[in-house]
């Protein structure tokens, strides 16, 4: 049970930490719906890179990197470019697949090194990822920086008359939230499951990306969807831990994807967003071009 | 500024401009729709750049490369669409943007600033409430205060009365006083002669990009004068009218009230007659309810009160094909969305109201042949400049794609036909062409509605002219009473004119 606890937390934390990419973007008014794509890289390059030197650092410090260089390309595709953001995306998802199913196949199996050590029984990261939650929350809501990404995914041409650089906010958001889903990433294939394997991720950047539209942008909120999910997702895997004999474990599997839908569904009802008021940014997805 | 010069493709916005504001007055911009007002102050706040011609601000030559240059020169500019963030609290959007706080917001202290600002000034709101849930009154307080936080003293107000009630009129005024009494200066953009009378010191006119009467001290001239200026009289291109011979009414709108897209009302309890032979002209400014009239005509927009006849039948609220088939033409005012499918062929163009009849429909196909040699037909008698009928429509000029319009409507031979600014965009020699359709059309018996914001067009065409304002009609005139034309434009009723005669009123 307490194996099964600790599990649940390591997945929320690669939730946390993906999604919180996600939402940075997004306040920003920038779309990513790469994320899987994202991860994958972050997790193969920063597989290969500490099987190949040794050293967990490294592969953190890869993760990160590349992360956050296909963040920056997305910015380029979608803000200086102006190309539509799903597309951007979703190419970014299917070179993800194709890619690292390439690069990473001769490093198919185990990694071969000692398990990061755990603080207090928890993996160091399930820290790292409440300390950004409450970080990333301060300074969308109490800094002027945070008032400059929310007004330049909200209504950018008001935030240039007010002397704001609107490409610029959003690279920032879009680089630095990329580089959060290469950690994210890095975390899945170097601490939560050091094996790899082919499309390895199945799915984990998607449901990140649906935990954001569940959070309605508040960071919180989306830390305890990361649990909630984190937890199911674990149900899912070895439901015959906690609720042995319960349905099929095939059904088990589909349950994260299935509560994932129905929350998109009930969160796009026009009752929904009159009820809560939600946040949406509301420049997501638009490109902003100069008049 | 002098000598500005701002060209847009196709247009010249701004010719030769010179504006000099003084420190402590209200000078007012007056000008039609698209006399460049805004342009001309949108480069002196720093989001357009002048193609020629100087500015000084407080004797220091200037240009300003963004809105933040033109801050801190100390102008700031209160745009017709306000520029804040719904989701925002007012000391949020006020802070927008600035060096100042580094980093921690501190929103506390510097919700106590601003509401200091705001009494200073009898700008009151709370700094703490979120902008969608204030009036739009309020809001405009806010674009002030944003501006006098920035310590801006010259204050441009692109039609800042536009969105008031006539009460919130009345306080703004007394903030704009107090303003200027603090030492600020007011650029007032406006095309109501009533408030530009009562709020100036001074004022200067555009037309058309031109400057027709320069910082005038408003003691010094009337508004029937100030009119004058705006509207113009010369007569740039005059067609053979048909000499006026109504017949029966064939259009009739009796009372109409109708809701625009925002909910708000738009026609308020219009009434007009249109008979067959003539053209009617229905002039106003933008956004008076043209639009929202002539949607309720053609049956896209459902009237909440009254009735559209056409030969004594109710054709409001019903269906667009139910009005069709009677012989109601639609010229749009959106030609390439509303008017036409841009990405369909000429051909599939013309026969868009066609189609379900023989001969171009056989049952259940359309007969393409049919179809293809109706549109060459067209394409010959109404002079469309296109490679073949197959084109899509989208690769046609305006003048071209206005024509296919055109030639779809009256091949329908209407007995009513509605035209909404026909000729917007368009170059002379176009506007030239459509205007001969329309008189042609007009002179085999159909009632033309022509709406249009083009005086020079309505006097050219119409046999009568109407002018709406605000959803109400203010009255109706023969062609040349250009200055009464021009009154009611800006809100006055015609008995109101007869009444006082050409004395000022306010």
């Amino acid at each position: 049970m307490w194996e099964f606890f600790v599990r649940s937390l390591d997945a929320s934390t690669i939730f946390t930490l993906a999604a919180l990419g996600e939402l940075i973007g997004q306040r920003s008014g920038v779309l990513n719906v790469g994320i899987e794509g994202v991860m994958l890289f972050g997790a193969t390059l920063g597989f290969i890179a500490a099987q190949s030197t040794g050293s967990y650092l490294l592969g953190f410090l890869v993760g990160i990197a590349i992360g956050g260089l296909l963040g920056l390309m997305h910015g380029f595709f979608s803000i200086t470019l102006g190309v539509d953001q799903v597309v951007s995306g979703m190419g970014i998802w299917i070179m993800g697949f194709g890619l690292t199913t390439y690069i990473g196949n001769p490093y198919t199996g185990p990694l071969g090194m000692p398990r990061i050590p755990s603080i207090l029984g928890l993996s160091p990261f399930f820290y790292l990822g409440i300390a950004l939650v409450v970080i990333t929350w301060f300074v969308l809501s109490k800094t002027s920086l945070g008032l400059r990404i929310r007004s330049v995914g909200e209504n950018p041409s008001v935030a240039e008359v007010s002397g704001i650089d609107v490409a610029k906010t959003r690279y920032l958001c879009v680089t630095i939230g990329g580089m959060l889903m290469g950690l994210a990433g890095a975390v899945y294939s170097l601490d939560y499951n050091p094996v790899w394997n082919y499309n390895f991720l199945m799915g984990w950047g998607f449901i990140a990306l649906a935990l954001v539209f569940f959070s309605m942008w508040n960071p919180f909120i989306l830390l305890s969807g990361s649990l909630l999910f984190g937890t199911l997702w674990q149900l899912s895997l070895n439901p015959q831990l906690v609720l042995p004999g319960v349905m099929s474990r095939y059904i088990w599997r589909m349950v994260p994807f299935a509560i994932t839908l129905l929350v998109l569904l009930i969160m796009s009802t026009k009752w929904f967003r009159i009820k809560w008021g939600a946040a949406k940014p509301e420049a997501l997805g638009q490109p902003y071009v100069k008049e | 500024m002098r000598g500005i010069i701002k060209r847009f493709p196709g247009v010249l916005a701004n010719d030769n401009v010179d504006f000099d504001l003084r420190q402590g007055e209200i000078h007012t911009l007056l000008g039609e729709n698209g006399a460049g007002k805004s342009t001309l102050m949108n480069v002196l706040a720093g989001l357009y750049q002048q193609d020629a011609g100087t500015m000084l601000v407080k004797g220091k030559s200037a240009r300003f490369s963004s809105p933040r240059d033109a801050i801190e020169a100390g102008i700031g500019m209160v745009h017709q669409h306000f520029m804040l963030v719904p989701s925002q609290t007012v000391t949020e959007n006020i802070l927008l943007g600035l060096d100042e706080p580094r980093f921690n917001l501190h929103l506390n202290d510097y919700d106590r600033v601003v509401a200091e600002l705001g009494e200073r000034f009898g700008l009151k709101v709370d700094p703490r409430s979120k902008i969608w849930q204030l009036s739009v009154g309020e809001q405009q307080r806010v674009e002030l205060l944003k501006m006098l936080y920035r310590g801006a003293d010259i204050l441009i107000l692109d039609e800042p009365t536009a969105v008031l009630a006539p009460k919130e009129i009345e306080e703004f005024f007394k903030t704009l006083r107090s303003m200027v009494a603090e030492g600020k200066s007011v650029v007032f953009i406006s095309h109501k002669l009533h408030e530009v009378t009562a709020i100036s010191d001074r004022v200067t006119v555009l037309r058309k990009g031109k400057v027709t009467a320069a910082g005038l001290e408003m003691k010094d001239i009337t508004r029937q004068e100030l009119a004058h200026q705006m509207v113009g009289r010369e007569v740039v291109f005059r067609l053979e009218k048909n000499p006026q011979k109504p017949g029966k009414v064939v259009l009739e709108i009796r009372d109409v009230h109708a809701l625009n897209d925002k909910g708000l009302p738009a026609l308020q309890g219009v009434s007009l007659q249109v008979h067959s032979g003539e053209i009617l002209g229905l002039a106003g400014v933008a956004g008076n309810g043209q639009r929202e009239l002539a949607q309720v005509i053609a049956g896209l927009r459902k009237a909440s009160q009254g009735d559209v006849l056409m030969d004594g039948e109710v054709i409001s609220n019903r269906t667009a094909r139910f009005s069709i088939q009677r012989g109601l033409a639609y010229v749009p005012e959106d030609r390439t969305h509303v008017g036409s499918s841009p990405n369909l062929s000429v051909t599939d163009n013309v026969i868009m109201k066609k189609y379900r009849k023989p001969p171009v429909s056989g049952g259940w196909t359309i007969d393409m042949g049919v179809a293809k040699q109706f549109a060459q037909e067209l394409k010959e008698s109404y002079d469309i400049a296109a490679p073949t009928v197959e084109t899509p429509v989208r690769l046609l000029s305006g003048g071209n794609l206005q024509r296919v319009i055109l030639a779809r409507e009256i091949s329908g031979e209407p007995a009513v036909m509605i035209a909404v600014q026909p000729t917007r965009g368009l170059d002379v020699g176009a506007i030239e062409g459509i205007h001969r359709l329309l008189l042609a059309q007009c002179e085999t018996g159909t009632a033309i509605l022509l709406i249009s914001e083009e005086l020079e067009e309505l006097r050219s065409l119409s046999n009568r002219i109407m002018v709406i304002y605000e959803g109400r009609i203010m009255g109706e005139t023969q062609d040349d009473e250009m200055e009464k034309i021009g009154l009611m434009m800006t809100g006055t009723p015609l008995t109101q004119i007869e009444e006082q005669g050409s004395a000022e009123y306010v």
